[in-house]
């Protein structure tokens, strides 16, 4: 009878622990796309705008009078030019700086890596390494130790009204765009233009048309 | 801490007028009702229970249950919006209940080799619920009170095994970061009767 229980307890335990669910399976699929607006501005009033021709690359270390970081032309030209794309099929006119724009864009963007590590946290029962259970391993048996990491590329699209401002004098963001996913080392436009468009795409207030 | 060692050490008692134990491993599919339900239409075809009842006489069985489902969704990609807040992406969405019970049973023909009982749970409920969009995961949990009523039939295969089919309804009310959770689950089972 003992080891009818034990046969059945072993076999719905493997059954069960090899059928959790799973998650994602492409890189895509983590991207994703965000935008929060003031709902007491009013964005139809506005026509013109004006963007950089450079986006800021925030890295966190700069010091005042130093000159930031910029991510490279060739990506930042095509990036810059979907955001233009996108604005311009909603209406606005896209000017310079110095021809008194109704709205600056201001887009930047940063990378995060996170790194993580892991022991083979079953080892502790046929013998391994398990922090905690010292006395278990068997002599000359190392822990056995995982280290990974990923990496977060964020790019964040703001609208200012250069003639607003809050009480502490600081510049108020109408509406941001934001756009994140797991960079996988190479620059995809594809999934860079799928995820400004949806940016867009979700902000129909922005309409001025 | 001394109302649980108190039931402990009645559970204990318990033996000392044992007429059976009953030991029942369970297969459980759940489907969640409610707040589950709706965050997670799918079944949940990941679970398991344990059942373990002393026989205090013939027809009553007190014990202790454990089990747990983990509920499962992947949503298509889709646009989630509240107040002026709107995010884009695809969702996945867990849910992980581990129901721990005090229970009893009443068995209506305990000499017979159908034998119908229905049963009612008390005690507490660990609920988890993970919703993942990108690389960020949203991570609710809560210890409920729970209760659970329960239907079910042991069929006695030869001397001291069967096989059971059971239907239970989890009913975990709100606390913490959740709502109240509920869901049933449909069960197939191994049962010992080792004395």
């Amino acid at each position: 009878m003992k080891n009818k229980l034990t046969i059945a307890t072993l076999i719905l335990g493997v059954l069960l622990t090899g059928c959790y669910p799973g998650g994602p399976e492409y890189t895509e699929e983590l991207d994703v796309a965000l935008t929060n607006f003031k709902d007491d501005y009013d964005f139809q009033a506005q026509t013109t705008y004006a963007m950089p021709d450079r986006i800021v690359k925030i890295t966190g270390n700069i010091t005042e009078g130093d000159e930031p970081e910029f991510i490279p032309d060739i990506s930042a030209n095509a990036i810059l030019d979907m955001i233009e794309s996108n604005m311009s099929d909603l209406g606005w006119q896209r000017v310079g700086i110095d021809e008194n724009p109704d709205m600056l864009l201001a887009p930047a963007a940063w990378e995060t890596t996170t790194v993580f590590w892991w022991y083979d946290y079953w080892g502790w029962w046929w013998g391994g390494y398990y922090p905690g259970w010292g006395c278990c391993y068997w002599p000359g048996y190392y822990p056995p130790v995982y280290v990974s990491s990923y990496t977060t590329g964020t790019l964040v699209m703001t609208l200012i009204d250069p003639d607003t401002e809050s009480a502490t004098g600081t510049p108020i963001s109408q509406w941001t765009g934001a756009i994140s996913g797991l960079l996988t080392g190479t620059y995809n436009a594809d999934r860079i233009e799928r995820a400004i468009d949806q940016v867009f795409a979700q902000s129909p207030y922005l309409k001025t048309n | 801490m001394k109302k649980i060692l108190i039931i402990i050490f009645s559970f204990a008692c318990l033996n000392t007028f044992a007429q059976g134990n009953i030991v029942n491993i369970q297969y459980a599919i759940g489907f969640g009702t409610g707040d589950l339900g709706d965050f997670i239409g799918s079944p949940s075809f990941r679970g398991f229970v344990f059942d373990y009842r002393n026989k205090i006489n013939d027809n009553v069985g007190l014990g202790l249950e454990v089990g747990w489902n983990v509920f499962y969704e992947e949503s298509d990609y889709d646009t989630y919006t509240k107040d002026n807040l709107s995010l884009t992406g695809k969702q996945w969405r867990y849910n992980n209940q581990l129901p721990m019970l005090f229970a009893a049973d009443y068995y209506f023909s305990p000499d017979q080799t159908v034998n119908p009982f229905a049963g009612l749970g008390i005690g507490t409920m660990y609920s988890r619920r993970n919703t993942d969009m990108g690389t960020y995961s949203i991570e609710e949990e809560a210890w409920h009170f729970a209760l659970r009523p329960e239907l079910g039939v042991i069929y006695e295969v030869s001397s001291g095994f069967g096989l059971a089919a059971t239907a239970k309804y989890y009913i975990a009310l709100e606390s913490g970061d959740l709502p109240t959770q509920s869901y049933v689950s449909l069960n197939l089972g191994l049962v010992f009767m080792p004395y």
